[in-house]
């Protein structure tokens, strides 16, 4: 699915997609991003690097289109060895087939078994009901349930003197609030949640939550799928609202759950974490999505003969979520040295880049943009991996709070009140 | 002579359920207990701050309440499962006994075994892809939608993905194989005379069916009936793959209470009434089939009068009946037309997944053209060519060493032949995935090849326990029945009506607190693999119990007898008579478990360890997001080698001199 001619609409407007030629966008796109993400989640105490951000990604792309090598030799680029199988347990479809694959095989020596969760959820209860023996090697949690992982013993903590290529990632997205030294967990990309639908079918666009929520509830009723995970779901009700989606008012909570239970869940259709291959086969008019997922939409569309022109994306506004997966090693891990030689190759530049024209999410690589120009020059739908600073600046970073709990039980009701 | 027998029964006879004893142990460790615990645990409270999510400080009836409540968010999917669970046999047993009828009266002997191996067939492909497959023609953008479209039947596209239309249909064709094999087997038992007598006596067509074919049939459709509502009311399969948040179903609800929900009180409160409705559910049942047609004086009036002329007519009337009017040709050809109508609808999802192995794009379901690659990266290196060469070397060894040995020893038996030629395509299956690695060199960029051979491995383990624990209790209930047998039986059939998802739960809770080789390997020994050989065994033993119980009680116990009054030992009774015996039972009883493991997904997905995913977990991880299309191939390649192994084995059983009635009654367990 690499290296696909681009018949699909890039889905931006006219005006920015003319000034699309592909290096400055990135350039744009990727620095910005850097900084609004920054700001977005108000981090506490990084703002050195924001300054001298811009400026790299600057230099660094008008020296990555001349020299070949050049700019990859800034990079680390350490590769070890290592054998025996390794298990992953990771979020669907997140990792580039060839990667996970026969280059495992050939980079590293190591053979990759890859098993998939639709939420975070999912992932604590498998690790924490077997509590070092659930076999896996590499976890991919989102970054604010690490500390609660951390907490509850079901991390390993990393040996970094392996992952020497920790020095390629953007430092904008190291030492986040959930693991400040990096011990348990790194970057493997970011991105946000957003809706996509079908334009032709609706008949106009959807411009907020609070939009998507009243078409799931007229036009589209039982058309319409939203994320199978429960702070999504309630996220999407806060920021169709206006409150903090990481509340721990009661009154946010019950007035969320009477709201979902009793006026939302009748008109979804499904709760699926991976909505494109469906959205491709026409099951739903239009979904909640990650931008990853929805990338991918299009491909697939295109490839069932439909018309990607028909459907559009958006992100969530006015409020949306801003999420950072990372990659950690599971407490009990069976083949430690192969999930750090694993982690370490994912962040040399030519993987991660493959790796991220795959999925779709922004990697955290540093000087991103330059890395893209010459690893990916036809990069597809870039505007939906990359965001601008208007954009990041709508991001709400999420938390694992006392509100917990009633989220998924909120979750629990709402999808078997949908089945009524 | 009375003096004779006297102390060499005794001898034989032995500790009375000792031989069921493993079976005993096994039973009460990994589902008495476990489901226990769960029954417990309903009564607990959700604690999300422990490991085990559960808190008994305060037990109550909290969660009963919860979900029994008519207005609560739960008790809605409860009526819908048995809804559709219940429509749906009842649609399996309206399709399916045509098509037995068909089979069993229509049909002649040698095409006989043809249509019962076509039915059974689909059964043999991966359950899950099978299911998959469906969303291919139900797609709103598929072909059959812009066919009813450009027919003007429909005004849309097809709106039945993510329905319980969906659920619903994939249900009814995912258990009808389920329905019309026992129905055949009881149909096949008929004697004809009574149908004939029937007609003699002056009974029309429909009397005589309903009068007499239905009523003696009976048994089949109960048989049917279990082997069908009760694994859809626990369906978590279905459910997930093609019902959305609308087909939502019981077994789907319970499972997510113990992965994403965490609230495993609740959901041991769910799976607790489940099978509570279940049993209401099929009491109900068993009072309209049994006791109203007793009442009513419905069902079988025709059938006393009747048994009582074929028994005056004796061989008077000669059993072929010349002189008998001939049968208009029209009934046939419309039960033929049913059968093959009903085929084809069986053999939809396979066609389309070998077409779609095909497939150019990245989603298995969307069609991107054709093209081999998905195939090209299976057969890209000789690998394929030698992995192929030792099968057939392997393969060939086990025809020939035992006809070796013959020439050399002259005493080698027909059973132990047999034996050492089953064996040694077991042996080649296994030796080739585990020691020559071909599953991950042919599969390299699937990343399925693992998934494979851990199928094979744990439906290989949990098969051997099957076979030995169950032909030893099976022996036991048949040879040596007491007071044990109903308590034994009722086990049996308490592990055969427990729908899967129950014991899924309670074993993966269970293995987690029992520890030791079930959370760490010990020397060789894999933990993950030996949860898949425990959770798997269970069901399979189970079926062998009753497989081999029911072959033996078909069998006079004289030869054993007759052995020992020659001086045998029990064991070298059971060795030479014995086991011969019941020889062709195992061998069904090992491919129907074998089979079973093979396809196994609620269960070992629950209680599967990281990196011991067979392909059935694999698979149903998979559909959570893009299914690949070498999941295809990989389904395709999967039932080949299960194709295989079957025809190999119903050689063996032809070869010992099985018809198709025997082998199918016997792999049903009747």
């Amino acid at each position: 699915m690499t290296n696909r001619p681009a018949p699909l609409r890039i889905l931006a407007p006219e005006s920015f997609r003319q000034a699309l030629s592909r290096r400055s966008f990135l350039q744009i796109g990727g620095a910005a991003a850097g900084v609004a993400f920054l700001a977005a989640c108000g981090s506490s105490d990084d703002g050195g690097d924001t300054a001298t951000d811009p400026t790299t990604a600057g230099t660094s792309a008008s020296t990555g289109g001349s020299t070949g090598t050049g700019v990859l030799g800034n990079y680390s680029n350490v590769v070890n060895k290592a054998s025996g199988t390794l298990s992953m347990y990771t979020w669907g479809d997140y990792n580039d087939p060839e990667i996970i694959g026969a280059l495992a095989d050939a980079d590293l020596g190591v053979s990759m078994k890859v098993d998939y969760y639709p939420s975070n959820q999912d992932l604590i209860t498998k690790l924490s009901a077997s509590n070092g023996s659930s076999g896996y090697d590499i976890v991919v949690p989102t970054g604010p349930y690490v500390p609660m992982m951390i907490e509850l013993g079901l991390l390993e903590k990393f040996d970094k003197s392996l992952l020497p290529n920790i020095l390629n990632v953007d430092p904008l997205y190291l030492g986040r609030a959930w693991d400040p030294t990096n011990d348990y967990s790194v970057c493997k990309d970011w991105g946000s949640t957003g809706y996509m639908w079908n334009k032709a079918q609706l008949g106009r666009d959807i411009t907020s939550w609070a939009d998507f929520i009243a078409t799931t509830q007229n036009e589209m009723s039982g058309q319409t799928s939203v994320l199978d995970s429960p702070n999504n779901v309630t996220g999407m009700y806060y920021w169709a609202n206006g409150i903090d989606w990481t509340t721990e008012k009661t009154e946010d909570i019950d007035a969320c759950e009477k709201f979902l239970v009793d006026e939302f869940a009748q008109h979804v259709k499904a709760f699926d974490s991976y909505p494109s291959t469906k959205i491709a086969e026409g099951a739903y008019g239009s979904s909640m999505v990650w931008n990853g997922d929805a990338r991918q939409a299009f491909v697939r569309i295109a490839e069932a003969g439909g018309d990607p022109s028909e459907w559009k994306w958006s992100l969530g506004s006015p409020e949306t979520e801003l999420w950072m997966d990372n990659y950690a090693i599971a407490a009990g891990s069976p083949n430690p040295e192969a999930a750090h030689a694993w982690i370490n190759w994912l962040l040399t530049p030519e993987i991660s880049i493959k790796d991220l024209n795959y999925h779709g999410y922004h990697s955290g690589m540093k000087d991103i943009d330059t890395l893209l120009a010459q690893l990916v020059p036809d990069l597809v739908d870039g505007d939906m991996i990359f965001f601008t600073d208007a954009e990041v600046a709508t991001m709400r970073t999420g938390a694992v709070n006392s509100a917990e709990d009633r989220i998924v039980d909120i979750m629990n009701k709402v999808k078997a009140k949908a089945g009524g | 002579m009375s003096a004779a027998i006297g102390p060499s029964k005794r001898r034989l006879r032995g500790p009375r359920f000792g031989l069921a004893l493993p079976s005993f142990v096994w039973y009460t460790l990994f589902f008495v207990v476990p489901i226990a615990i769960v029954v417990v645990y309903s009564f607990a409270t959700k604690d999300s701050t422990k490991r085990i999510p559960v808190d008994f400080a305060n037990p109550s009836l909290q969660n009963y309440r919860d979900v029994l409540d008519p207005d609560g968010v739960f008790f809605t999917t409860f009526k819908a499962t048995i809804r559709i669970a219940l429509v749906a046999t009842t649609l399996c047993a309206l399709i399916g006994l045509p098509v037995a009828y068909f089979v069993a009266f229509k049909v002649r002997e040698k095409w006989r075994a043809a249509l019962l191996a076509l039915i059974v067939i689909p059964s043999f492909t991966s359950f899950l892809i099978r299911t998959v497959a469906w969303r291919i023609p139900l797609a709103p953008n598929g072909v059959l939608s812009g066919w009813l479209q450009d027919w003007g039947l429909t005004d849309g596209p097809l709106q039945v993905l993510e329905t319980q239309t969906a659920v619903q249909l994939a249900i009814v064709y995912n258990y009808l194989g389920f329905m019309i094999l026992p129905l055949f087997v009881a149909l096949d038992r008929i004697d004809l005379g009574m149908r004939e007598a029937s007609k003699d006596l002056g009974a029309g067509r429909l009397a005589t069916f309903f009068g007499v074919t239905l009523p003696l049939a009976a048994p089949g459709i109960a048989a049917g009936t279990l082997l069908t509502y009760i694994p859809m009311c626990g369906d978590y399969v279905t459910a997930t793959v093609l019902g959305g948040a609308k087909g939502n179903m019981i077994g789907a609800m319970v499972a997510s209470q113990f992965t994403s929900a965490r609230n495993w009180p609740l959901g041991s409160a769910m799976a607790v009434l489940m099978i509570v409705a279940v049993l209401l559910t099929l009491l109900v049942g068993v009072i309209a089939v049994w006791i109203v047609p007793r009442i009513v004086r419905l069902g079988s009036p025709l059938v006393a009068p009747i048994r009582e002329h074929v028994y005056r007519r004796g061989l008077a009337v000669t059993a072929s009946g010349p002189a008998r009017r001939a049968r208009p040709e029209i009934l046939k050809l419309v039960l033929a037309g049913w059968a093959v109508a009903v085929l084809l609808f069986m053999f939809i999802p396979i066609v389309l997944v070998i077409v779609h192995s095909f497939n150019a794009g990245g989603s298995f379901s969307i069609w991107g053209g054709a093209s081999t690659q998905w195939w090209g990266a299976l057969f890209r290196s000789g690998d394929t060519v030698a992995m192929l060469v030792r099968f057939l070397l392997i393969g060939l060894a086990g025809v020939v060493i035992p006809k070796v040995v013959f020439r050399m020893t002259g005493r080698i038996g027909p059973s132990a032949r047999r034996w050492i030629g089953v064996a040694a395509f077991a042996f080649a299956v296994v030796i080739n995935g585990l020691v020559t690695d071909w599953y991950r060199t042919i599969f390299r960029d699937a990343n399925i090849g693992d998934a494979m051979r851990n199928s094979f491995t744990a439906a290989f383990g949990a098969t051997v326990i099957a076979v030995v624990i169950g032909s030893l209790s099976g022996v036991a209930l048949a040879r040596r029945p007491g007071k044990w047998t109903s308590i034994f039986l009722a086990l049996v059939f308490l592990i055969l009506v427990t729908p899967e998802i129950m014991d899924a739960i309670s074993l993966a809770t269970w293995m987690e607190q029992l520890g030791g080789p079930f959370k760490n390997n010990i020397g060789p020994l894999n933990f993950g693999l030996l949860r898949l050989w425990v959770g798997q065994s269970l069901y399979a033993s189970a079926v062998v119990t009753l497989i081999v119980r029911a072959r033996l009680a078909g069998l006079d116990e004289s030869l054993e007898e007759a052995a020992a009054d020659l001086g045998a030992t029990p064991a070298t009774a059971f060795r030479e008579i014995t086991l011969p015996l019941i020889a062709p039972a195992l061998i069904a009883g090992a491919l129907l478990s074998f089979t079973l493991c093979l396809d196994n997904t609620v269960i070992s997905t629950l209680i599967s360890a990281g990196g011991v995913s067979t392909f059935p977990v694999a698979l149903l991880s998979a559909t959570r997001s893009t299914i690949k299309p070498f999941w295809g191939v990989g389904s395709v390649v999967l039932f080949m080698v299960t194709m295989a192994a079957l025809a190999f084995v119903a050689a063996v059983l032809r070869r010992s001199g099985e018809s198709s009635s025997q082998i199918a009654a016997t792999m049903t367990g009747s």
